[in-house]
């Protein structure tokens, strides 16, 4: 159960920190995803559902989002307002297609087929903490050094490059299982493993968009 | 004041050349950076440029409009009130064809342009004066030659003291934060560096004031009177930013909201600095096109790409503005002299 934020803690953070606390629950809540699916791998039923049902809880974003939304109407942030405004609903992208994919494993218990579907999965779920954890620092960056912003978001589009072979290998043993392919877990692991690619580009775009950032008011280096 | 043709015209001059300064109010775009930047609130604003342009025309304007007004004029030449009305009539003409092609054109270029029409006609067919002794050539020489120099230097000034910001502050700024508290700060000198600008384009509006000093070096109208002119044409340039100025500033204001203080610091500091030394020389030069000149300055630091197909069209219409407001001008001159009217 998540512990809520009180209105006055909220009032008396920055836009800036706001983010931050908004992306570290975004994190926090893509780590729990991914550590559901290990569970399901595991077939830990009851620790899937737990860490998905955690996924799922938006209390807590909603609370800070609303905060976040009013102070930046308000804010007399001159040029950065539209490009902050754009960053903090990158995140909450993030969010949602999380909360998607939670929804949409929730409604059934898949068996996984074989140990080496199990392990791939495993290895892409790493690559996905990685990004999820690295995104979290870049946005950090944002603020403070553009720089390492930048590079930050290099070492999330190179990991994601590996990351997109590996799904598709991935796909390729879904799609040849002697399998009935309008079974459900065949439906299942195709939705999960389209879920999980679907989330990790998500995230090379907004880092991709924070290089433009970088770029946009890095103009004078 | 006795209402025969004469005195109905001046008041029809007096009516036009207050129109004027309304317009030059109503064209004013100098504020929109300092809007687009929210530095100040739309309407206060509006109120404190319009109070800066006014109180540059009413104070400072004095030396720009003797040059269009008396100086620019050959020996014992003055104006009539249809040498007057002729200027007028064909720097409007022109300027409302400049709007209707897009271009920016200087109401400046166009009205001393006319004014060099109508004395040339005058000599040739009315005055008797040898073309050569018309007009004071050594002060028209500078101005043309201000026109030229203002724009160049204008690029120059943007182009060092933008180079100079980014060595010293810009480039050391590492993070958004930083970048937004800098250019916070900036924002204040971007008041006073708008303030100031204004001020000098109010000063440096000769067309307006030129038209006054014309009027009273010509015996048309008393000195009280002038400077009872001026400050009107002060009240109504505020009026024009204010009513009728708002609603290009507004909408050139939307679209800055992404600009940094810094850029428009640099741009109106360096196109005050411009107009305000060329008011002190008493010459009257064009804001709109040193601003496009400062603009370039600094896409030229940001290597950013200019178009240059654009700036080619607008230095032809530039290039054309004096000499066709010039025959414009004598033109019409020309049918009021065949009408008797001179």
């Amino acid at each position: 159960m998540r512990m809520g934020v009180t209105e006055e803690d909220l009032e008396k953070l920055t836009i800036d920190e706001l983010t931050h606390r908004f992306m570290d629950l975004v994190n926090e809540s893509t780590l729990k995803l991914i550590e559901g699916i290990e569970h399901l791998t595991e077939e830990n039923f009851e620790k899937f559902d737990e860490n998905l049902n955690y996924v799922i809880e938006t209390s807590k974003e909603i609370q800070i989002k609303k905060k976040f939304e009013s102070k930046i109407f308000k804010s007399k942030l001159m040029f950065s307002k539209a490009d902050r405004l754009k960053v903090f609903s990158k995140i909450n992208d993030i969010k949602n297609i999380g909360e998607f994919l939670a929804n949409k494993m929730l409604l059934y218990k898949v068996v996984f087929p074989d140990e080496e579907f199990k392990q791939e999965i495993s290895t892409i779920n790493s690559s996905l903490k990685i990004i999820s954890l690295k995104i979290t620092k870049a946005v950090k960056f944002i603020g403070s050094d553009l720089t390492k912003a930048h590079d930050t978001c290099e070492e999330i589009k190179d990991e994601r490059r590996g990351m997109r072979k590996k799904e598709f290998d991935l796909l390729k043993r879904l799609w040849n299982y002697d399998m009935d392919y309008l079974s459900r877990t065949f439906l299942y692991l195709k939705e999960l493993v389209e879920g999980i690619m679907m989330l990790a580009d998500h995230i090379k775009n907004f880092s991709e968009y924070i290089q433009f950032l970088s770029t946009k008011y890095l103009i004078f280096r | 004041m006795d209402l025969n043709l004469g005195g109905i015209l001046t008041i029809l001059l007096i009516i036009m050349g207050i129109s004027l300064a309304f317009s030059i109010g109503a064209n004013d775009e100098t504020l929109a950076t300092l809007i687009g930047a929210g530095v100040l609130k739309f309407n206060f604003a509006l109120m404190a440029g319009g109070f800066a342009v006014g109180f540059g025309m009413v104070f400072l304007s004095q030396g720009v409009g003797k040059t269009v007004g008396a100086d620019i004029l050959g020996p014992g030449v003055n104006y009539s009130i249809f040498m007057l009305l002729a200027v007028l009539i064909s720097s409007i003409a022109w300027l409302i064809i400049g709007s209707l092609a897009g271009i920016p054109l200087s109401s400046t270029h166009s009205t001393v342009g006319s004014i060099f029409g109508v004395l040339i006609i005058y000599s040739l067919f009315q005055g008797g004066v040898n073309p050569a002794n018309a007009l004071n050539y050594e002060k028209l020489l500078n101005v043309v030659l201000s026109w030229f120099l203002s724009p160049f230097f204008g690029l120059v000034i943007t182009y060092f003291l933008f180079k100079i910001l980014i060595k010293f502050f810009l480039s050391k700024l590492k993070g958004l934060n930083q970048i937004e508290k800098t250019e916070r700060r900036m924002k204040w000198l971007l008041l006073i560096s708008v303030l100031f600008a204004e001020i000098w384009v109010g000063a440096n509006s000769a067309e307006c004031v030129g038209i006054f000093y014309g009027l009273y070096n010509s015996g048309s109208i008393s000195s009280t009177n002038y400077f009872v002119f001026v400050i009107i044409c002060g009240i109504f340039v505020f009026l024009g930013i204010y009513f009728a100025g708002r609603f290009v500033i507004r909408n050139l204001a939307s679209q800055m909201t992404n600009a940094r203080p810094s850029e428009g610091l640099i741009l109106q500091s360096s196109s005050s600095i411009i107009l305000m030394i060329a008011t002190f020389l008493a010459l009257p030069i064009s804001h709109s096109h040193v601003i496009v000149f400062c603009i370039l300055g600094m896409n030229m630091v940001q290597d950013k790409e200019i178009d240059k197909k654009a700036v080619g069209k607008m230095a032809i219409y530039w290039f054309l503005t004096f000499p066709i407001a010039a025959i414009l001008a004598g033109l019409i001159y020309f049918f009021f002299i065949l009408g008797g009217l001179y």
